[in-house]
């Protein structure tokens, strides 16, 4: 009875938690004049794609897109296989001031980009890859966290195994690409999706280095599009939204398994 | 290494100088830090900045502890992925996404919060509601994540302790002081540290939503720091800022983990 009633407030609770995303993607399907009506409209009537049809009007939405996957891609590949080789080399190999390293490294987890960002962007102007795609993806190459993340996981692969490769005459990539990863495999798609989400959804970074509206990732230009609504209808926007929430929406009940796993697995917050 | 050991030192040089980013860079020996200390705006940023990191982490690990036990127990498997499904994706959505949606939500006239309440108050343009606002929206972001770490932490638990404590007649609310919280310590001393961490850093919801106001009433250090660097171009100012940020979260992690030694388990 009690539990019953517990599931009962933990549903109603989940209502009120969705109730603004569903909103939205109403709003998003209503022709301006039936939008944001009071009491508050769950189900859009008549239904219309006519706000979706606008958006790239007012911002080079596909453009986008496009910017945001290709820099979560490069991100991604980048990320995971510097960790892994830096993981391999802290676990694996034995050379002076290793553990040193290691340490430094450790501390840097806690510096806050902000701290860094400023430095960087003279050194991005330096190389005149401010406002370029490039100055998104090229600091992101080398994640801290992924290779501390990696090591640990590495850690826990036994030390037998890379000693009978080296028996069969293997070489360090050897052993790191046929023997290392294939194992550490949960550990690579969990720091991978975690690095391609929180790049995907990066604001800070890209808010700071690009302008042009073609160059732009999708959140930036989300916000900049507030700005080119201006008096316009904000069903727009709405529309906007929907198109960079739905397929989140959509890979994540797919992969809901992996998404959970990978956050309670790395465990730190994007 | 390029992109944090050589920063990081960059900043502490930036931080003496005084440059706009076009001429050269003049040195300024401590102003800076003259300056922030009397600065009245630094100050308040601050103050925001650390009430906002109090009230986030006594909500996420309070509520989001809550939630991990109720969808702990034994549920109907529907209504369990349900639960986690609500709570969990709104993570997942960008923060401008989230941001901009919300301003529509805490719109006075037509917003959904404003419906409901019956209320007609503009909170974001209020300078007493604005900031516990954006605690609020913070909250409905990332609670999901807080809520999946202390449900992977629950499930730790072994059960065998549970079944031990049961038959010593020990009561749920008994469990959960002495088999439960014990066992869960690394796990919510990680979320802690973690979630402080992300609250000091917060800037998107301001940027987006309230620009800092009203009056500076929302105004993080990060925000501070973007506005002095990219808008005003004090960029020595701004480096000296965001080494602020950093010595607050050196020093508030410090002493977390000395805390810890008291309440942790390992």
């Amino acid at each position: 009875m009690r539990g019953k009633l517990l599931d009962l407030v933990l549903v109603l609770g989940g209502l009120v938690m969705i109730a603004p995303l569903v909103w939205l993607v109403v709003n998003a399907l209503s022709e301006p004049i039936n939008a944001f009506q009071l009491p508050p409209q769950w189900i859009p009537r008549p239904p219309t794609l006519q706000n979706f049809q606008q958006v790239p009007d007012l911002i080079p939405f596909a453009q986008m897109a496009w910017n945001s996957l290709q820099i979560a891609v490069i991100t991604t590949a980048g990320a995971l296989f510097t960790s892994a080789l830096a993981a391999y080399a802290f676990n694996r190999l034995r050379f002076p001031g290793r553990d040193q390293i290691f340490s430094v490294l450790l501390a840097a987890l806690v510096v806050p980009v902000q701290l860094t960002v400023v430095p960087i962007f003279i050194m991005m102007r330096w190389l005149h890859l401010v406002d370029t795609t490039v100055a998104i993806w090229l600091p992101a190459l080398v994640n801290v966290f992924g290779i501390f993340f990696l090591r640990q996981y590495i850690s826990s692969i036994p030390r037998e195994l890379d000693e009978a490769a080296i028996m069969d005459g293997a070489g360090h990539f050897w052993i790191l690409f046929r023997v290392i990863l294939p194992l550490a495999r949960p550990g690579l798609t969990a720091l991978g999706i975690f690095v391609f989400e929180a790049s995907w959804n990066n604001f800070f970074w890209p808010y700071i280095f690009l302008s042009s509206p073609e160059k732009m990732t999708l959140p930036v230009g989300l916000v900049s599009l507030q700005g080119a609504v201006g008096g316009g209808p904000a069903v727009v926007l709405f529309a906007a939204i929907t198109l960079v929430v739905l397929p989140i929406l959509v890979l994540f009940l797919i992969f809901q398994r992996s998404f959970i796993a990978s956050i309670a697995s790395t465990g730190l917050r994007a | 290494m390029v992109f944090v050991a050589l920063p990081l030192v960059a900043a502490f040089g930036l931080s003496l100088f005084h440059w706009d980013l076009l001429g050269t860079p003049e040195f300024a020996g401590l102003d800076n830090f003259k300056q922030l200390v009397s600065d009245t705006a630094t100050i308040r940023a601050v103050i925001n900045t650390f009430v906002f990191a109090l009230a986030s982490v006594v909500t996420h690990i309070g509520i989001g502890m809550l939630l991990a036990l109720g969808v702990h127990r034994t549920m109907t498997r529907g209504t369990k992925y349900f639960v986690r499904t609500a709570f969990f994706f709104p993570f997942l959505v960008s923060w401008a996404a989230v941001a901009l949606l919300w301003k529509y939500v805490l719109d006075p006239t037509f917003g959904l919060v404003a419906h409901y309440l019956s209320t007609t108050t503009n909170w974001l343009a209020s300078p007493t509601w604005a900031l516990p606002t954006l605690i609020v929206v913070d909250w409905w972001h990332t609670i999901g994540y807080t809520f999946i770490i202390l449900l992977a932490g629950l499930q730790t638990v072994p059960a065998q302790l549970h079944e031990a404590a049961r038959v010593d007649g020990a009561n749920g609310w008994w469990r959960f002081w002495s088999v439960t919280l014990p066992v869960m310590s690394p796990t919510i001393f990680f979320a802690t540290v973690i979630t402080f961490i992300g609250a000091f850093q917060i800037f998107d919801p301001m940027v987006i939503m309230t620009q800092g106001g009203p009056d500076g009433a929302t105004r993080s250090i990060v925000q501070y720091t973007y506005e002095k660097g990219f808008q005003s171009f004090e960029v020595g100012y701004a480096a000296t800022l965001s080494l602020v940020l950093f010595l607050v979260i050196m020093l508030v992690t410090g002493l977390q983990f000395r805390l810890s030694r008291r309440w942790v388990h390992q």
